[in-house]
């Protein structure tokens, strides 16, 4: 049941009706058994049992580590990291293999039980004792199937905290849930004709064709992912849950570090915390080459994430070399910076922008394609079809085939979702801080317009629903 | 208190000339101190002082105060 479905707006708000009239020391039950509901709605029903499968076995191995002699600690953390990691390594086998398994979710859930051990046995959060209150950290229904992936010690203590839902909440979680629909449905699927006519195997572009092929994907993958964060915190708001604010406007950044301070921070924050901190902590003795290592491994674990094709390994591998290039040549671009007169110059950060932003965009080539090859072969494509499609019409290398009227419809979707995050930046998220454009007189009013206005943009002017591309992650 | 010697190491590092480096100093909060710095930073701790950092120590530090507590306790 996609986010994005009628039937997952009523199912929210049956459940928020639920939530009103329940026990608040019982609302943990009443919310699990709706996650567990939700999920069975997505496959098999063996899916839901993966979920149980994992949660009994972290819940179980947790309060094993920390009743345990520290010389036992490091085997129970092993065998809770192999039974919580299992089903999405047997599931991700199947997929090389050629099987085609649902796996909807089980990526996230499985990261979460990890961090959730590893948290234990380092003693950054206690073992949490209630199973129901546990099982329901890693089943919440709004972050289930595309994340955020959240920490016990941030979530927990709000599930431990449950009560009734109040309006102030339901305000909250009802613009953010409206803002994420607006960037999935007015925005990023509108350009899912564009990124699917630059990927067409029968007509394959060339030239320009490639670049705003890759343009649309970097712009497709940004609002739906960003959408669906928004519509998964917004859910969660409903039930007074605070989750995890995926993306803070990414394709601002300067540096490709940064890029992953701004992008997908839940899953960022993860690899770095437990993956990449202790490879690199390990390796210090290597010296300069520690921290380049660390990085390519912890990029290339983040690809094979994403899923085992090519393309993926291709793109972590990118964006690993990306980050050790550049603790390699920190000093002398710093150097470079200087001769050239850019160090403290209003153009650099543009400067900076605009390159990191390309950089990412001939990554997420990788991403989209089918295989590495194919990636490279588009690439290819890309410089020997230049001359030729310069000479080509905007037809058939600015509008991809669509026609002129869809590609402008897509711009201005763009420009709107771009230009109203800007202003939710200084204006403060639904439900957040406020920000320093929320104390004129006017903003209040602006928010009700540009609600009522999103409103109107999702129900009229929406493109015909797409899945959500992290999904099958 | 962040002893001097410790500041000085800390600063050479990042190539500060000065910063106010307190007890409740976080990494964030010191410029250029990030996620690939760090490392570099307390390996030249650990090779002032002459001493070697758990992983698990290590991953466990919130701010600078937590580092000069660990430093004297592993030369004390």
């Amino acid at each position: 049941m996609p986010l994005t479905s009628p039937g997952a707006v009523a199912f929210a708000l049956a459940v928020l009706a639920l939530a009103w009239a329940w026990p608040p020391r019982r609302l943990w039950l009443l919310l699990l058994v709706s996650s567990y509901g939700f999920y069975a709605t997505w496959g098999p029903a063996w899916l839901p049992g993966v979920l149980a499968f994992v949660t009994l076995a972290a819940w179980r191995l947790g309060l094993l580590i920390e009743r345990a002699p520290e010389e036992r600690r490091g085997g129970l953390l092993g065998l809770g990291l192999g039974l919580c990691l299992a089903p999405l390594l047997l599931l991700r086998g199947a997929g090389a293999l050629g099987l085609d398994l649902p796996s909807v979710g089980v990526s996230y859930y499985c990261l979460q039980a990890v961090a959730y051990l590893l948290d234990v046995r380092q003693e950054v959060c206690a073992a949490e004792g209630h199973l129901g209150r546990f099982a329901l950290h890693l089943a919440f229904f709004p972050k289930l199937v595309q994340g955020p992936i959240e920490r016990a010690p941030r979530l927990l203590p709000q599930l431990q905290a449950l009560s009734r839902p109040t309006l102030a909440d339901f305000q909250a979680g009802a613009q953010l849930f409206l803002w994420g629909i607006f960037q999935k449905v007015v925005v990023a699927d509108r350009l899912a004709p564009f990124v699917d006519a630059a990927w067409s195997p029968e007509r394959p572009p060339e030239g320009l064709a490639v670049l705003v092929g890759a343009y649309f994907f970097a712009a497709q993958v940004y609002f739906d992912f960003a959408g669906y964060t928004d519509m998964a915190l917004g859910l969660g708001r409903l039930f007074g849950v605070r989750l995890t604010q995926n993306f803070n406007s990414p394709y601002l950044s300067a540096s490709i570090a940064e890029f992953w301070r701004r992008w997908h921070v839940s899953l960022s924050t993860w690899l770095l915390d437990y993956l990449f901190r202790p490879m690199q902590l390990g390796l210090r003795d290597w010296r300069t080459w520690g921290t380049p290592v660390a990085l390519v491994a912890t990029f290339l674990v983040s690809g094979a994430w994403h899923g085992t094709g090519t393309g993926f390994l291709a793109w972590g591998l990118l964006h690993g070399l990306y980050l050790a290039s550049s603790v390699l040549t920190a000093r002398a671009r710093k150097s470079l910076l200087r001769s050239l007169g850019l160090a403290g110059s209003p153009w650099l950060r543009p400067l900076q922008v605009a390159l990191t932003f390309h950089l990412v965009c001939l990554s997420w080539v990788f991403f989209r394609a089918p295989s590495a090859g194919a990636a490279l072969l588009a690439l290819r494509r890309l410089v020997s079809g230049l001359p030729a499609s310069l000479a080509q019409g905007l037809e058939t290398w600015l509008y991809l085939g669509q026609g002129r009227a869809p590609f402008l419809a897509a711009v201005a979707a763009v420009a709107a979702g771009s230009a109203l995050r800007a202003w939710l930046r200084r204006a403060g998220e639904p439900g957040g801080a406020a920000g320093p454009l929320a104390r004129a007189w006017w903003s209040p009013w602006l928010r009700t317009a540009l609600s009522s206005w999103m409103l109107y943009a999702v129900l009229f002017a929406g493109a015909a629903a797409q899945s959500f591309l992290y999904e099958r992650f | 208190m962040i002893s001097e010697k410790l500041r000085k190491v800390i600063l050479a590092e990042l190539e500060l000339d000065d910063w106010d480096l307190q007890d409740d100093t976080t990494a964030g909060m010191v410029p250029g101190w990030d996620s690939l710095s760090h490392v570099r930073i307390i390996s030249a701790v650990e090779d002032a002082f002459g001493v070697r950092f758990k992983t698990a120590e290590i991953v466990r530090l919130q701010s600078l105060g937590e580092l000069q507590a660990l430093v004297e306790r592993k030369t004390a």
